[in-house]
């Protein structure tokens, strides 16, 4: 079972999302990357209930991909990232949950135009789901997985190189 | 349409003109050409087990469904319902009945067949005329592959050395078959389709365009960078635009493909030994599977398979999937993510393609510009068995895809 959190618990989580938004955004990869805990799942699955161990999905990363997934964007060879998509997502309709093990679970919509100044020069509309699974941690918070699942995730998508 | 297209002299023994991946009317007489007249690949029968079951896919500007019929045969029927042109059918796959239309209840059979016209006192035609277009199929050890038309060619000349390879495929599995349920992801390039076969057995980009790939991700790959002298890759022609890259040579060890060894997957190289022996067992698992194009639509992608769907002009779609091996469930967890590493969107590799494929495909739209294809063709061997061979850096496999599509494009073949 879980339950909702107290109001200054609930702006704390939304900063610490808010402060992680803009380092994707930004492409602070390492900054971005010291967010996460050791038990790390990034997630954009094709369907909201497969399974990863029967489904392929479109990304599904523990600790030590997301690692290699950061050092190759910090080669400054990732040409897919070279130069990095211009971004600001805008995450809102927050809803923060505290789960019978201490552990934060917070949703909320996300919509990111990407301008893809690397390639077509387009701008590429992402938007879906965030879930993430936070705990506390030296007065901030650990990422324990962050699962997006796309408006469109089912259908054919764009390079997704960036951090989403 | 069509019709002042000089394929000749587009496309040369050398090199290739540009317009070829950006003239909207080359794109109308591929479509007619290579996708509603020729062979392509639909589908894989592991896809489809039970009866009813069925996946969506898209051909050439038309849905079709590949379904399992009540006697276990595969048929593969246009998405479109035979009355007023409603596509019957709208998920990606799974399990049914029959399929009824939404817009006025006609039902069709799993075979195609007009089973039902509502209110039938209306409707005096014979129902007999009015079943779902069917496309005529042929399949090889599960492979189904269909063409909307009488084909001109059959099935077995078609596929030619093309059985090798998917030999190859299906031999790295105990029970000799393969097992395509973990799910397609499906990439969009902003880029022509073309670019996909020509990319996936290109030997010579990997050093550029993967370099951040090299340099941070240890990989069976990292034989085959470096200086083209001491690269044992091979790349091939197989005939009718069937091309390979072959690694094989270049491995070290049994199972480098997978990214493992004999130690860590005792399980799957015990039930390999007990199916064929021990000698024709380690070789399989040293030889690993195949990484060759089928013209014009299939990628047998080492560990994954790959289908190629033109969507436009100046865009396609990259499907892929992990190729599961009947009989060694063990492997699957690592497939998949070895197939999410290397293939789709956010993969470690086919990211950075997609992104070359669109610059490339911007670039190629201002002028007349000519791509040229020549690298090797003065030292590239042809076997006595017609097959061409070359070091992996030489462009022929591209020569060879180019070279048939130009046959197919001309009505030669």
């Amino acid at each position: 079972m879980s339950q909702s959190v107290e109001f200054e618990v609930s702006r704390e989580l939304e900063a610490f999302i808010i402060q992680e938004a803009k380092l994707a955004d930004e492409g602070q990869y390492l900054e971005w990357h010291d967010l996460w805990a050791d038990d790390a799942v990034y997630w954009v699955p094709l369907k909201e209930d497969d399974d990863p161990a029967e489904k392929a999905s479109h990304l599904y990363d523990n600790y030590s991909r997301l690692t290699t997934r950061v050092k190759q964007l910090n080669t400054g060879n990732r040409f897919s990232q070279v130069p990095i998509s211009g971004m600001r997502r805008v995450i809102s309709n927050y809803e923060f949950f505290e789960q019978a093990d201490g552990k934060f679970r917070v949703e909320a919509n996300f919509y990111l135009p990407e301008y893809s100044i690397q390639s077509t020069h387009n701008f590429r509309i992402w938007s879906g789901r965030y879930t993430y699974t936070l705990s506390r941690h030296e007065g901030g918070f650990k990422i324990h997985m962050k699962k997006i699942l796309l408006v469109n995730a089912i259908e054919p998508i764009s390079t997704l190189s960036f951090l989403i | 349409m069509a019709l002042n297209i000089d394929y000749k002299h587009l496309i040369q023994a050398d090199k290739v003109h540009g317009s070829l991946y950006t003239e909207d009317a080359i794109y109308e007489d591929e479509i007619e050409k290579i996708f509603y007249s020729s062979w392509v690949y639909i589908g894989h029968e592991s896809e489809i087990k039970k009866t009813g079951d069925f996946v969506a896919r898209d051909i050439g500007r038309s849905a079709v469904i590949m379904v399992r019929d009540k006697d276990k045969s595969v048929n593969v029927l246009v998405n479109r319902c035979a009355h007023r042109g409603n596509n019957l059918c709208n998920e990606m796959d799974g399990n049914k009945r029959n399929f009824s239309c939404l817009y006025h209840g006609w039902v069709f059979g799993l075979n195609g067949d007009l089973l039902d016209v509502p209110y039938p006192d209306g409707f005096t035609k014979d129902k007999k005329d009015h079943g779902l277009q069917k496309l005529v199929t042929d399949s090889y050890r599960g492979f189904v592959f269909a063409c909307f038309k009488e084909p001109t060619v059959s099935f077995d000349e078609y596929l030619g050395n093309g059985k090798k390879l998917i030999d190859r495929a299906c031999n790295l599995s105990p029970e000799g078959e393969i097992d395509l349920t973990g799910g397609w992801v499906r990439q969009k390039f902003d880029a022509n389709w073309k670019m996909l076969p020509e990319n996936d057995t290109d030997g010579y980009h990997v050093n550029y365009v993967h370099q951040s790939f090299v340099q941070v991700i240890p990989s069976q790959y990292n034989e085959f960078v470096g200086e083209e002298s001491s690269n044992k890759g091979v790349i091939r022609d197989w005939g009718n635009g069937h091309t390979e890259i072959d690694f094989a040579a270049g491995y070290v060890n049994c199972l480098d493909w997978l990214g493992s060894n004999v130690e860590k997957s005792k399980s799957y190289v015990d039930k390999m030994h007990q199916a064929y022996g021990q000698e024709e067992a380690d070789q399989r698992l040293f030889d690993g599977p195949p990484h060759s194009c089928i013209f014009p639509n299939l990628f047998l992608a080492e560990m994954n398979i790959v289908i190629f769907q033109p969507t436009g002009t100046h865009s396609c779609v990259q499907w892929s999937t992990p190729m599961f091996l009947k009989g060694v469930p063990e492997l699957n967890f690592k497939l998949l993510r070895q197939s999410e590493g290397a293939l789709g969107p956010a993969a470690f590799l086919l990211a950075d393609d997609a992104t070359i494929a669109e610059r490339a495909q911007k670039a190629l739209q201002a002028g007349t510009p000519w791509c040229d294809l020549s690298r090797g063709i003065d030292r590239e061997i042809v076997r006595p068995d017609g097959v061409k061979e070359s070091r992996m850096s030489d462009e022929t496999s591209n020569r060879g895809f180019w070279h048939h599509y130009r046959s197919v494009m001309l009505g030669e073949v």
